[in-house]
């Protein structure tokens, strides 16, 4: 069943998904809100309405940085990770692997 | 293909971001209406349906202009830009503030604010609360250019001081222009006991030839003529006995005592004041029964204690001696004598203790006088007096009900209360908004104050609406009451109600005993919340605002 509520997808930490996806490639709105729902295959669905506001925030923190950019005969503001970012994106990386491991030992010894 | 930066534009409203950002905003937002757009047209959708798709995105465009703003500056929009309910920017503060400046030009509701208690007052300290010294002066010499003989005696009967020069000559000049007035003589004859160095018998004596029948005028004199007395009665340490045997023994006292239980009428000129007042503050602009109430309270009483003494006087002193001596007749007649002063006092009198005294005169001399009464075998006169002095003792001392006026009076000062409050915080946003509309940004705070703030037109609205109503039922004009007795039944349970609420004597003894433990709790909580948003500032990842 997908996840559509966006604070059930807020819980599960926005913004680790939106830096995971900065992590290779500069990319734009459009592009992050797509991909989220493509590479979680239908489950996770970011409502765009809060998707822009969350890039704008993590863009003051200074984790990226937004920069226009011209692609296809269209501009775009295209969004990267800083130094800060990547730091962050470690940290938060580390503590999503720490709790899902937990959480899947558990469903293991439950379901063996 | 539509505009979508126009779009976008329109649906945001203004967003007042530094730096260009707010075009940047605009632009990003439309290039992501603009991708949802072309990708329903490619779905096969047909235009208008792929419109729909891509705005379908947003569907709170204030919520998102709101988010943005945070997101970008890090604080919340500005007062000026919001567009929720109680904003400055939408009209309901507007027409609430409106409505209550509306409220004001209700006589009813200035009424109600005028009767409520300012912080400091007492409402027997009637002349500086309603009439300043130089309000007096104004009425005095207005009175004094059109020689308008009320207005005169208006301030002479309360002006604070009754040796004031001020007061004597206005009475003065009231009664040269009416003698009608003299019965203000009564006022400026009434000197405090402790206070010698004032002769007020000319105006006794004034009195007395102008309104001989009447007993008043001879209490006040038997006062004036033992001014003093009062500091003796503290000496002989509240002796009864002693005090009214020395009294007894004044001569100029007990004569005058004697002439005013003799005389045919008493009359405190109740009747007369009420009407001067009435008229008075009518003229000048004060139509409000709570200052006619208070302004009978500065009526010229003579000294009730006194009063009391000599009627002990003849009941133990001259009655029982008589009766004693075998002088069945003599002893009769001291007890008439008080009998019917009693009922001479309480055709005067319209104050509880003011009945209860003279009730309490007509006992005395009734309970003395029936046995006296069948020893002559009068049984007839006896038993009518023996079901007089029942229906007296019956009749008691009654305190009506008052629980409705009180619940009413209790909800005025309590919605008085908040809409002086809301008052005060409503002018600060006031303030506050026209700070922030001619210097944005100039105070750091102010904006998010004045968003907090924008709640109290409304609330100041229902608070007065609260007080409108709950004084309706006692908003009369003072031209509707038509005697003191009227007035003192109809508002002054109510108006007792609203000084009597809450009570301060036990809010003052409370207070010390609860301040410093409330500073202690307030101090925590100020520390805790501290503590709160410093936890929260240093974690290392934070939580989703949004």
């Amino acid at each position: 069943m997908p996840i559509t509520s966006d604070r059930e997808l807020k819980k599960g930490n926005a913004e680790l998904l939106i830096l995971a996806l900065l992590e290779d490639q500069a990319r734009h709105g459009y592009e992050i809100g797509k991909l989220i729902a493509e590479r979680s295959e239908g489950v996770l669905r970011f409502h765009v309405a809060s998707l822009y506001p969350l890039l704008y925030r993590l863009e003051r923190r200074g984790w990226v940085k937004g920069e226009w950019e011209s692609s296809g005969g269209r501009r775009r503001r295209y969004y990267r990770l800083t130094a800060t970012g990547r730091k962050i994106l470690a940290e938060q990386r580390s503590r999503w692997h720490a709790f899902a491991g937990a959480v899947n030992r558990i469903v293991e010894v439950r379901h063996a | 293909m539509p505009d979508w930066k126009k779009i976008v534009r329109e649906k945001l409203g203004p967003l007042p971001l530094r730096n260009g950002r707010r075009d940047e905003v605009i632009e990003e937002l439309a290039q992501q209406l603009e991708s949802a757009y072309e990708e329903a047209l490619a779905e096969g959708a047909n235009e208008q349906e792929a419109v729909r798709r891509s705005l379908a995105q947003f569907e709170d465009w204030e919520k998102l202009r709101s988010q943005v703003f945070h997101s970008v500056e890090g604080t919340g929009l500005p007062v000026w830009e919001q567009n929720g309910f109680f904003a400055p920017r939408r009209v309901p503060v507007w027409v609430a503030l409106a409505l209550t400046l509306l409220l004001l030009a209700i006589p009813s509701f200035r009424q109600a604010l005028g009767v409520l208690p300012v912080p400091g007052s007492d409402p027997t300290d009637w002349g500086p609360r309603v009439f300043p010294e130089k309000k007096l002066r104004d009425i005095e010499q207005s009175g004094d250019k059109e020689k308008y003989a009320r207005a005169l005696a208006f301030v002479a009967l309360h002006s604070p001081r009754e040796d004031d020069q001020r007061t004597i000559h206005a009475a003065e000049k009231a009664i040269a222009l009416d003698p009608r007035l003299t019965w203000i003589s009564a006022k400026v004859s009434h000197r405090t006991y402790a206070d010698p160095g004032y002769d007020p018998h000319p105006w006794i004596e004034r009195l007395k030839a102008w309104d001989p029948q009447n007993g008043f005028a001879y209490l006040l004199e038997a006062d004036a003529n033992v001014h003093g007395w009062e500091s003796r009665r503290a000496g002989y340490g509240a002796a009864n006995g002693s005090v009214r045997r020395e009294l007894a023994s004044e001569g100029p006292w007990r004569v005058s005592m004697e002439k005013a239980f003799t005389a045919p009428r008493m009359d405190f000129y109740s009747a007369r004041q009420f009407a001067l007042d009435r008229q008075v503050l009518r003229e000048q602009g004060f139509d409000r029964p709570d200052v006619l109430l208070v302004g009978m309270w500065s009526q010229t009483m003579p000294d009730f204690a006194a009063m009391n003494f000599y009627v002990d006087t003849l009941l133990k002193d001259v009655g029982e001696k008589a009766r004693e001596s075998g002088r069945t007749d003599d002893a009769l007649a001291a007890y008439e004598s008080v009998a019917r002063f009693g009922e001479r006092l309480e055709s005067a009198s319209f104050y509880n203790w003011q009945l209860l005294s003279a009730a309490k005169c007509r006992k005395g001399a009734y309970q003395n006088m029936i046995p006296l009464l069948r020893s002559q075998g009068r049984t007839e006169q006896a038993a009518e007096l023996e079901s007089t002095l029942a229906a007296l003792k019956e009749t008691g001392v009654k305190r009506p009900s008052n629980v409705v006026e009180e619940r009413s009076a209790h909800i005025v000062q309590l919605s008085g209360l908040s809409v002086y409050l809301l008052l005060v915080v409503t002018v600060a946003w006031l303030v506050a908004l026209g700070t922030l509309r001619w210097t944005p940004n100039s105070i750091p705070g102010l904006d998010r104050l004045a968003s907090i703030l924008s709640v109290a037109p409304v609330l100041l609205l229902l608070s007065s609406l609260a007080l409108f109503l709950g004084y309706y039922p006692y908003a009369r004009s003072i031209a509707e009451y038509v005697s003191v007795e009227e007035l003192q039944e109809g508002f002054g349970p109510f108006f007792m109600g609203v000084y009597g609420f809450p009570d301060l004597g036990a809010f003052t003894e409370v207070l010390p005993r609860v301040f410093w433990p409330s500073i202690w709790c307030a101090l925590v909580a100020v520390v805790g919340a501290c503590s709160l948003w410093l936890a929260r500032r240093l974690r290392p990842i934070h939580p989703d605002e949004a």
